[in-house]
């Protein structure tokens, strides 16, 4: 076993004023090929106001995650657990006990979701205020007002509020859409905003764009904003926590500069090492060998070992628990106090040997 | 007769729109690529970068002579493509022939191999049309050794499965096989790693700089992403062409581009680029607007004067053209030349464009 003291108290996922509170979701499917368990005991905590970034490749389970949160897990899919909601004047809300129309309510008015492909979210033939005048109506808001609030919205993501809400979704660009289902999604006044890939299919430019637009909305309208990417580096500027997911469990979290700085599991090195940046060395950007495993057939032990430089017998026969790098910080890995030393970072690796030598 | 590889004159690519039944107006024209001129040598790397809708497409595919140019020339070995393909002239060198040596590698490998055919199959088409000689024996051995070589083992397992049996990398690497297997002179590969992972894309670009110093190749990469681009274009020692509504704004040497960029929109896209180092706060976007204009009806003189943040009076009236900054650096931007009316003009307020989507005006 680990030489260091394994930490299996619940500080590590304990934030001091969670929002949302995710406690051992699960999420299973029942295959022909066998059980296919896509969410495997996720802890979390949302806090209230922070930009939480969830980054894993696809099929690792993150948008599992995210649909967890709001018991949107579609049939038949079944999943298990606790999510609590802290509503900021009300009582605390168990989601996983909601009827359907309970559910609804909290899935517009608190947490609110973008999916993926926004540019199939907006029916094609009816027009983008179309689209807000419903929503406000379908949860008996005050239409007048909520239109007023929706051209702010609008303009607060930089478009002509007049024009875009005239318009027909394929009237407007990929981004101008995007930004409109953004601003529709926030109209409801939510207190939670769960992103789920929202800016995948945008060039960088539209992307880095609304990122900085969302910070913006966020201390505006005191929103806590869930971003879920695969593109750890777009996120890594805006959030103040970041999740990683491999093989359908959190294997780390902790804040974004920690992260960045001081990755434990050897699954975030290797992944910040394979991405292509501007200002590391070319020479050092490698690939991670292997490939992701298959939901119904996870390695035993920690799920990482077959891809981990450091794994040993240890790693193959039981699964890690969650270690304190810091107050804040944890991971999953028995081996995290050597990672840093095993797996260096490209671009700290040239700044050593400045002027060549590079291994 | 020229030395390049692939040679575009001022090339021009104009769709028209149609305007529906009982329109009777003017169609109107998208100027996707207009007046763009570049030479791909032997065994070279270009890789072109811009946002969506710049052109950058169009441009590669009217470079491996997929897209007929409404204006300009394109040649292959100092002959003209399309007066090869239309027959007219002395015809050096037969279109048959400039069609196998321009391949493509597509965005979405999903969706460009044939859902119902194995791997085999799919792979041995090329070869039985281009080398219809080799025997059935031969065709499955070549196909083989480079599912191999492109690291996908046991080729024979690989060989017998369907698309859908594949990951997208994996789907990627087959497209590439198809391509390679026609020995091409130039591919190009449009987006061909953003449908994958982040951590699959080095290992997909490392693959193809691997085969093109096998093979020769060269290769025109189309990304939206400049640190994708950059570890392309490096690694293989090109160029990377910065694009921005149909036109070319910025080319040269890769490393050159990124440390010392010069047009003001390199610049923008270089902000877009995230930096891992981490605490940089980069603020807000450095363009006046963050939308494109209308290609329909793009904007006068220097097109990117609407969110410019150097745009000047003068940027309003006139087109700079292509001006010099270094070995094979080229810019198109007044900013480069150290007389001209741009100094003395006044600089553009944001009320004089007709905006109000601007990020500086909301502030």
């Amino acid at each position: 076993m680990s030489m260091h003291e394994s930490t299996t108290d619940r500080d590590l996922y304990q934030t001091a004023d969670p929002i949302v509170e995710i406690r051992d979701a699960e999420v299973v499917f029942e295959m022909d090929r066998g059980v296919s368990r896509v969410l495997e005991s996720a802890d979390l905590d949302i806090e209230r106001n922070e930009i939480l970034g969830i980054v894993g490749e696809s099929g690792s389970g993150k948008s599992m995650l995210a649909s967890a949160m709001l018991d949107a897990v579609v049939e038949p899919g079944i999943l298990s657990g606790q999510i609590t909601y802290h509503p900021d004047e009300r009582e605390s809300v168990d989601v996983l006990e909601l009827d359907d129309r309970e559910l609804k309510k909290l899935r517009w008015e608190d947490i609110s979701m973008v999916f993926q492909g926004a540019m199939s979210s907006f029916n094609p033939t009816m027009n983008v205020g179309g689209h807000f005048t419903e929503t406000l109506d379908a949860h008996n808001y005050d239409v007048e007002a909520g239109m007023n609030r929706a051209r702010e919205l609008l303009s607060d993501l930089y478009l002509e509020p007049e024009r875009v809400l005239e318009a027909y979704p394929h009237e407007l660009s990929g981004g101008m859409k995007q930004r409109a289902l953004i601003a529709l999604s926030v109209v409801l006044e939510p207190d939670v905003l769960v992103m789920d890939e929202p800016t995948a299919a945008l060039d960088l430019l539209m992307q880095r764009s609304i990122l900085s637009l969302l910070e913006k909305l966020k201390e505006k309208y005191d929103l806590t904003l869930v971003f879920i990417t695969h593109d750890l580096p777009l996120v890594a500027e805006l959030a103040d926590r970041m999740a990683v997911m491999y093989a359908f469990q959190l294997v780390e979290i902790g804040p974004t500069e920690e992260i960045l700085e001081h990755a434990a599991h050897p699954y975030t090195r290797a992944l910040l090492n394979a991405t292509p940046n501007l200002d590391a060395p070319l020479s050092e950007m490698r690939p991670i060998d292997g490939s992701a495993p298959d939901p119904v057939d996870v390695p035993a032990g920690c799920s990482y070992h077959p891809r981990c430089p450091l794994a040993d017998d240890t790693c193959v026969a039981t699964d890690p628990d969650y270690h304190g790098v810091s107050e804040s910080h944890g991971v999953a890995c028995h081996h995290w106090a050597h990672a840093a030393e095993e797996i260096p970072f490209n671009v700290d690796a040239a700044e050593a040997t400045t002027g060549g030598n590079q291994r | 007769m020229s030395d390049h590889l692939v040679s575009l004159e001022n090339v021009e690519v104009h769709f028209e729109e149609s305007q529906g039944l009982l329109d009777f107006g003017d169609p109107e024209v998208v100027q996707a690529v207009d007046g763009v001129s570049l030479d791909i040598e032997e065994n070279d790397v270009v890789a072109l970068v811009g946002e969506s809708g710049c052109g950058k497409t169009t441009l590669g595919k009217t470079a491996i002579g997929l897209q007929r140019p409404t204006g300009g020339s394109v040649s292959y070995r100092g002959q003209d493509i399309w007066d090869a393909k239309d027959n007219r002239g002395d015809v050096d060198i037969p279109h048959d022939e400039i069609r196998r040596s321009l391949q493509i590698i597509h965005q979405d490998p999903g969706s460009s191999l044939n859902p119902n055919r194995r791997v085999m199959k799919i792979l041995e088409a090329p070869l039985k049309r281009w080398q219809g000689q080799m025997s059935a024996g031969d065709r499955r051995r070549e196909v083989l050794s480079m599912l191999e070589r492109v690291g996908m083992t046991p080729p024979g397992d690989y060989a017998g499965r369907y698309p859908h049996q594949l990951s997208g990398g994996e789907k990627q690497r087959v497209a590439l096989v198809r391509a390679l297997l026609m020995d091409p002179d130039l591919i190009l590969a449009d987006e061909a790693i953003s449908a994958l992972d982040v951590s699959l894309r080095v290992e997909m670009m490392d693959l193809m700089l691997d085969l093109q110093a096998q093979f020769d190749t060269s290769f025109i990469a189309v990304s939206h992403d400049l640190s994708n681009a950059r570890y392309f274009a490096s690694h293989g020692d090109g160029r990377i062409g910065v694009m921005y509504l149909g036109r070319l704004v910025e080319i040269g040497p890769a490393e050159e581009i990124i440390t010392n960029p010069k047009h003001p929109y390199t610049k923008v896209l270089r902000w877009a680029t995230p930096d891992l180092r981490a605490g940089v706060d980069s603020g807000d976007p450095p363009v006046r607007k963050i939308d494109i204009p209308d290609p329909k009806n793009p904007p006068s003189g220097c097109r990117f004067h609407t969110r410019c943040p150097e745009a000047r009076d003068a940027c309003l009236r006139e087109d700079p053209g292509a001006y010099d900054v270094g070995s094979d650096h080229e810019v198109a931007c007044f900013r480069e030349l150290d007389e001209h009316e741009y100094w003395s003009s006044s600089p553009l307020a944001d009320d004089e464009l007709d905006d109000t989507s601007s990020p500086a005006s909301t502030k």
